[in-house]
């Protein structure tokens, strides 16, 4: 979180973890697409040819003034591929929630867990872990074919009990109400 | 009154002095202007912009900076790769009308400077070291200048960010 009283504002950063192809980018895209272009920034994106992402997504949402203060939100997705571990530690250094979108697919459960233990590793490295981090679950995909059920995805993903919601980011269902819990937990962090 | 400070301890976050801010302000447009430069960006690591000043209506601080600092961030992965025992010191990069020139300000903050085809990068180079000396001579002096930037968020903040919130996130 980044603080600035002479200018009113104060910044966080959110973040947004998970397995490749789950939905992270689409999470900003749908944000984006509906938020009063007056209150957003551009949609940075840093692709690969192939457009998925090399590096990170980036958008920054304001609400105007609030109590004569200017709160600002840094979003950013991490590259779900593996072999960009390094790009995921930097991009998560200073977050100040995650959220973590987590592919409903019963096919991708192996690649939830893989990320999810990824993301703990990161946390470790800078002194944090998901049990006291501020971090909502989201279970993307809702709308496909083949999904685990919630009550499997809670036993199979949730072992802190975090606050979850369910999604399907392509239609923008869960994505507003996954930020506002992300953003509640980390100001209650402060 | 404070101004911005990223560090993170046992979650407390620290925030700057009026005094210091001015210093690092009165640092930042003086760099602007003895440069001529478009626009002068004094960051933490984590993309936050602290300072800044130049052209600013036409280029998306928040973006540039955002952009830099992870820019830099995978420079100090390459340093590592080849075995360098320190991160870079600067990055450029050379466009056709406009240059980017980064450097680090101590471990945790940097400095971004767009400018043109007139401006020399040996004299970017020169004043920005400059700079970032009276920077981190001001961060020497800030122990015991900190406060809680829980100090600003109070209840009443608090409970109107979420009213706010479902407002703009039509909730």
């Amino acid at each position: 979180m980044h603080v600035d009283p002479f200018r009113k504002e104060i910044i966080f950063k959110i973040v947004y973890y998970g397995p490749g192809l789950g939905g992270k980018t689409t999470n900003l895209e749908f944000i984006y697409s509906q938020i009063n272009p007056k209150l957003r920034g551009e949609l940075v994106t840093l692709k690969t040819k192939e457009d998925r992402t090399l590096y990170f997504d980036f958008l920054q949402l304001e609400l105007g003034r609030v109590n004569g203060k200017k709160p600002r939100f840094h979003l950013y997705t991490i590259p779900g591929q593996v072999y960009y571990g390094y790009s995921r530690k930097i991009i998560l250094k200073g977050a100040d929630a995650v959220v973590f979108v987590a592919d409903s697919q019963s096919v991708r459960m192996d690649e939830n867990w893989k990320t999810l233990a990824d993301l703990e590793e990161k946390l470790i490295l800078q002194n944090k872990s998901l049990t006291s981090f501020p971090w909502v679950l989201q279970y993307n995909k809702r709308d496909l074919p083949n999904i685990e059920t919630v009550r499997a995805l809670q036993t199979k993903l949730n072992f802190f009990n975090v606050p979850f919601h369910e999604a399907m980011a392509n239609k923008g269902q869960g994505v507003f109400e996954t930020l506002r819990t992300a953003i509640q937990l980390a100001l209650a962090k402060v | 009154m404070t101004n911005s400070f990223n560090n993170n301890n046992n979650g407390n976050r620290w925030v700057f002095s009026e005094a210091s801010f001015e210093k690092i302000n009165g640092t930042v447009n003086d760099l602007c202007s003895r440069l001529k430069a478009h626009v002068v960006v004094f960051a933490d690591m984590n993309g936050y912009p602290i300072s800044f000043c130049g052209d600013t209506r036409r280029i998306d601080i928040n973006n540039l900076t955002a952009v830099g600092a992870g820019t830099f961030s995978a420079t100090a992965e390459m340093a590592h790769l080849i075995h360098e025992k320190q991160q870079f010191k600067y990055i450029y990069h050379e466009g056709e009308s406009q240059n980017i020139y980064l450097c680090n300000v101590g471990e945790d903050y940097l400095m971004i400077v767009v400018f043109n085809k007139n401006t020399a990068v040996g004299m970017v180079r020169a004043l920005t070291a400059h700079a970032v000396k009276k920077l981190t001579g001001f961060f020497s002096e800030l122990q015991g200048e900190k406060e809680k930037a829980t100090e600003f968020l109070d209840d009443e903040f608090r409970s109107l960010l979420g009213k706010e919130l479902d407002k703009s996130f039509r909730l």
